[in-house]
């Protein structure tokens, strides 16, 4: 046998999936052949350079995805799809429409209410009598006293009662006893006709009067009113707070809870409840329930082999936050320990550098241009 | 390198077959990172291999009627993933995205920094030269030396006589010995 016939079989004698015969015939020409030896020597060692590779690890995040994708689509957009198929431009054209459109419908839903609680505020804090002075200080949770108490207000208001908007059945739930709080929709035209009659006048007023109402509120109270009413407006809740309104009594304790569907809370009890609810219903980071970055792939993966996993694991935030980052995440994937942080680009060197005093790292890691770079360390022995 | 691939996860495929979304989530659990892996060592881009792994379940799950059941699962989707690899990989407007090495450099200070900076440079090199192979090769390489399949399930899963898998293999780890050597 020949040294490349011989070589030619080195690969294979690294699976053992030669043939006895073959194996035999190259174990008498390595017998002889010192060059062959150092050439299967260095075969072997590549072999097992290639077999020592850590293995690689998809995303976190990737089942659901896939699952996700997997999901039929729902009938209205495929139907939207087949529609859109021939016109390749028109989809981008209608969205913006129908987002213009959505956005007027919201804002022409959400003006008069906002107006007219601007109105309300400025009534109770002008009214002298002695029932505007209770409904004053109250805060967010009673304010429709006030409207209540206006003889204009009253006057539509209960001609209003007798069949609440959908869309205004919150607001128009007071703490008045008396108010008949299941009626549907004639209410929310007289209430929006009200906030509309005084065009003139509101509209170029309404904001320094709601301005000067709040001055009169307690600190807290105004702070939760326009907190509540810039959450309204900004996102146009009104639209769907009416959605899930009816009737019962406003019991302020109810405010935090989602109202059962046929229930109603005064407006503004509900829009507290809406600003305070906002920051728990911000989507959360799949990756771990401290981080702020978007469930994506990190965009350096790395494995870090210690004596002391849990050592490690404060080493690692201890270091990130010496070289400007942060931890973001912490998980166990497939039992390991996985640490999330986000390190800033620019010192990203220094912390390679100083993580590899931890112990013995490998890195993999995918090119991007964020200045703040999500890393997912898996801490093992 | 992975264990070898073993039998299928037992009832899966029945399950699967009846459109059973819990199965085709534990389908995905069970394989996504030999995929994902697959994906990785031959586009080199972990967006794109992502983006390759999630493709190759939702064919697997589009075509699942149509698997006879005569190859494993996992060969099954290594074949799906290979050919979707190769064929991005022969496109000719594939986006090329190599930044990994420029985050990879780690400087040494330390005695233990220096191994580990070493250790990242080995690493470094073995997976440029794993990149230079040509593509047939790297995937017969990473399907062995990588995964762990067997030559027949290699074959099977490229439709391959498994002496032309036991050549490409042997061609790849030559060429890989002669580009490693200096680390030797």
């Amino acid at each position: 046998m020949t040294c490349t016939e011989t070589r030619d079989l080195f690969s294979a004698l690294a699976d053992d999936a030669l043939t006895p015969g073959e194996r035999a015939a190259l174990d008498a020409h390595l017998a002889g052949c010192a060059e062959c030896r150092r050439e299967l020597a260095g075969l072997l060692r590549t072999v097992k350079l290639v077999r020592a590779m850590d293995p690689v690890h998809a995303p976190a995040g990737f089942v659901d995805r896939v699952v996700a994708a997997a999901q039929p689509a729902p009938w209205r957009s495929l139907l939207g799809r087949r529609l859109m198929r021939p016109w390749p431009t028109l989809p981008l054209g209608a969205a913006a429409l129908l987002l213009i459109g959505g956005l007027a419908v919201l804002l022409f839903r959400g003006s008069p209410e906002q107006q007219r609680a601007a109105h309300d505020q400025l009534e109770a804090a002008r009214a002298p009598s002695s029932e505007r002075n209770v409904a004053a200080p109250q805060s967010v949770e009673a304010p429709p006293a006030a409207v209540t108490a206006a003889p204009r207000s009253d006057t539509d208001l209960s001609k209003n009662y007798s069949e609440p908007p959908k869309s205004e059945s919150m607001r128009a739930k007071t703490a008045a006893p008396t108010t008949k709080t299941d009626a549907p929709s004639p209410r929310a035209r007289a209430e929006r006709a009200q906030a509309t009659v005084p065009n003139a006048s509101r509209d170029s007023v309404s904001s320094a009067r709601e301005q000067e109402a709040q001055q009169r509120l307690t600190p807290p109270a105004a702070m939760e009113r326009r907190e509540a009413k810039r959450e309204l407006a900004d996102r146009g809740q009104e639209a769907l707070a009416p959605a899930v309104g009816g009737r019962s009594a406003a019991a302020p304790s109810a405010e935090r809870q989602p109202p059962p569907v046929g229930a109603a809370t005064p407006a503004p009890a509900m829009a507290t409840a809406k600003a305070q609810a906002m920051p728990q219903s911000a989507p959360l980071s799949r990756t771990g329930p401290m981080t702020g970055i978007p469930a994506a792939p990190p965009d350096v993966t790395a494995r870090l082999r210690v004596a002391h996993v849990s050592g490690a694991e404060r080493a690692l935030i201890e270091l990130a936050a010496r070289v400007g980052g942060r931890q973001t995440g912490r998980r166990i994937d497939g039992g390991r320990l996985v640490v999330e942080l986000a390190v800033p680009r620019d010192t990203y060197a220094e912390f390679v550098r100083e993580a590899a005093a931890l112990g013995a790292v490998s890195i993999e890691s995918q090119a991007t241009d964020r200045p703040m770079l999500a890393v997912a360390v898996t801490v093992s022995n | 390198m992975r264990e070898g691939l073993g039998a299928d996860p037992p009832g899966l495929l029945p399950r699967l077959r009846a459109g059973d979304p819990r199965a085709f989530e534990e389908f995905v659990i069970a394989y996504q990172h030999r995929v994902f892996g697959v994906a990785l060592r031959m586009l080199g881009n972990r967006a794109e291999a992502e983006e390759i792994a999630q493709e190759v379940f939702l064919r697997a799950h589009r075509a699942i009627a149509d698997f006879r059941g005569e190859a494993r699962l996992g060969t099954w989707l290594y074949a799906i993933a290979s050919r979707l690899c190769l064929n991005r990989l022969a496109s000719p407007d594939r986006r090329l995205a190599r930044g990994d090495d420029a985050l990879m450099d780690v400087p040494a200070s330390t005695p233990d920094a220096a191994a580990a900076a070493e250790r990242a440079e080995l690493d470094a090199a073995l997976r440029a030269a794993i990149a230079e192979l040509p593509d047939d090769r790297r995937l017969v390489l990473v399907l062995r030396d990588v995964e762990g399949l067997s030559y027949e399930q290699i074959a099977e899963a490229l439709a391959l006589d498994p002496g032309t898998v036991r050549s490409r293999l042997h061609r790849a780890r030559m060429q890989l010995k002669e580009k490693l050597e200096r680390f030797a």
